[in-house]
């Protein structure tokens, strides 16, 4: 009797079970025909470049140009950037530095966390009346003679023909000489990679046609990224309207593609 | 008499030649032994390297293929001052969230009393941090009291993290309140 019982629960929750499989994959079927299937399309954002074209056209001169005047030290491009190449505690790519100015001209300069967290807080450490603060985001400058690639003694670091300084991860030796040649301080030996490593633009985001991630993070759009051959991209009218337009230490003779907005003469 | 130095056999010419001749193969076997395949061909780099780095995984999507899949927030998203702001720098990069086509994750949202710090690190107006004339910055205790609010407020009870002014417009309208001049008023408060 209780083995008939049993049997009878059993195929009872047999028939539940039917009836939900049954369910689920009508309801789920349903679906798939309303909702668009398929991978996430990337939309292109950088016109003309596509997924699975060769990367490197020589036709093209690309421009990083950075609103010191707009940036608000929000910090969410260097959160971008992080999580882009999921770089390491304690190393950035990118970072953006918190700039100072007392009433008797000082200068105070700092990053904590290079911009990781935002600057919320002002700092309280400065005894005398503060005249202005500004924030200056700091990545690779992309040199057009970059010392970097000079002194690499295995041809590990190179320049593309359209501007894009990268590093061969496979023949890195690790030895660092890119890491003091580098003026700007862009570069650095990954703790895990042993490799050096730098901002590269997001070199691989442009393959498939995006911004870069930092770029695409700024929600002021203080940092721009375009085409300078394109007579209609935004850093094309930049760099060619009367507008206040430097690059960080020109006396050392690398001619960076990275230019700012509105520089303030204690930075540069 | 001066010494005759002439050699008749010039062995010493033969000497150096074969030197010379043996550092120069083995210089030259020692480079193609070291360098990559192609090297030279397309810059003074290994045929490839460029193709390495163009092959690394996107991991932030943009807002474009987010919205894509979420048109209710893509309509709320795109009307507000928001518009701008990416979805990534909230809910974390789009890769974590979509695989293949397919869903590998839930992505985190903010909201209530974590939503704070987000919103003020960039509205948050500290002496003389900002450029004032950017966006809309707020202290965020003098903007609680300016509106007669509770202190103790999270931000997103009165502002759609989407579409910041949605609510307040609404609400606005609702009781008759004319709309804020143009440009709004100074955010002092």
């Amino acid at each position: 009797m209780d083995e008939l019982e049993r049997i009878r629960e059993e195929i009872d929750l047999d028939r539940r079970r039917f009836v939900k499989k049954v369910l689920g994959g009508v309801i789920g079927g349903s679906l798939l025909l309303v909702l668009p299937a398929g991978a996430v399309k990337v939309a292109q954002q950088i016109s003309g470049l596509a997924a699975g074209t060769d990367p490197v056209d020589p036709d093209r001169k690309f421009a990083f140009v950075i609103d010191i005047t707009g940036c608000i030290g929000c910090g969410y491009c260097c959160v971008a950037d992080k999580n882009e190449f999921q770089v390491p505690d304690g190393y950035y790519r990118t970072w953006v530095e918190r700039y100072v100015i007392d009433d008797q001209d000082n200068v105070h300069v700092d990053a904590p966390r290079g911009g990781l967290d935002g600057y919320a807080t002002a700092r309280l450490d400065i005894p005398h009346p503060v005249r202005d603060t500004f924030f200056v985001p700091k990545l690779c400058n992309m040199c057009e003679k970059p010392s970097c690639v000079q002194v690499c003694p295995v041809g590990a670091t190179f320049r593309t023909a359209d501007g894009f300084v990268l590093i061969d991860r496979q023949r890195c030796l690790g030895c660092s000489y890119c890491v003091q040649a580098c003026p700007y301080s862009v570069r650095f030996i990954g703790p895990e990679s042993r490799v050096a490593e730098k901002c590269t633009w997001c070199y691989h985001r442009l393959a498939q046609g995006l911004r870069p991630a930092c770029v695409e993070a700024c929600p002021v759009q203080a940092r721009k990224f375009g085409d300078l051959n394109d007579r209609e991209s935004e850093v094309y009218r930049l760099l060619h309207e009367p507008n206040v337009i430097s690059v960080l230490k020109p006396e050392m003779g690398n001619e960076p593609s990275l230019h700012y907005l509105g520089l303030r003469r204690e930075v540069v | 008499m001066q010494p005759d130095f002439k050699s008749s056999t010039h062995l010493h010419v033969i000497r150096l030649a074969l030197t010379i001749a043996g550092v120069l193969v083995a210089g030259i076997l020692l480079r193609q032994a070291l360098l990559p395949a192609g090297y030279g061909t397309s810059g003074r780099y290994r045929p490839g390297a460029e193709l390495d780095e163009a092959n690394r995984t996107v991991r932030n999507l943009a807002n474009d293929a987010c919205l894509a899949c979420h048109p209710l927030i893509r309509k709320l998203h795109l009307a507000g001052t928001h518009a701008t702001v990416s979805c990534e720098i909230c809910h974390g990069p789009g890769v974590d969230h979509v695989q293949d086509g397919k869903l590998a994750g839930a992505m985190p949202t903010v909201a209530g009393d974590v939503i704070g710090p987000v919103c003020l690190r960039c509205h948050g107006q500290v002496a003389r941090l900002r450029p004032l004339d950017s966006i809309r910055m707020v202290s965020a205790s003098d903007h609680l009291t300016g509106h007669r609010v509770r202190a103790d407020n999270d931000c997103d009870q009165c502002h759609h993290v989407h579409a910041p002014m949605k609510w307040v417009r609404e609400a606005r309208e609702m009781v008759g309140l004319a709309a804020e001049p143009e440009g709004g008023r100074p955010w002092t408060n």
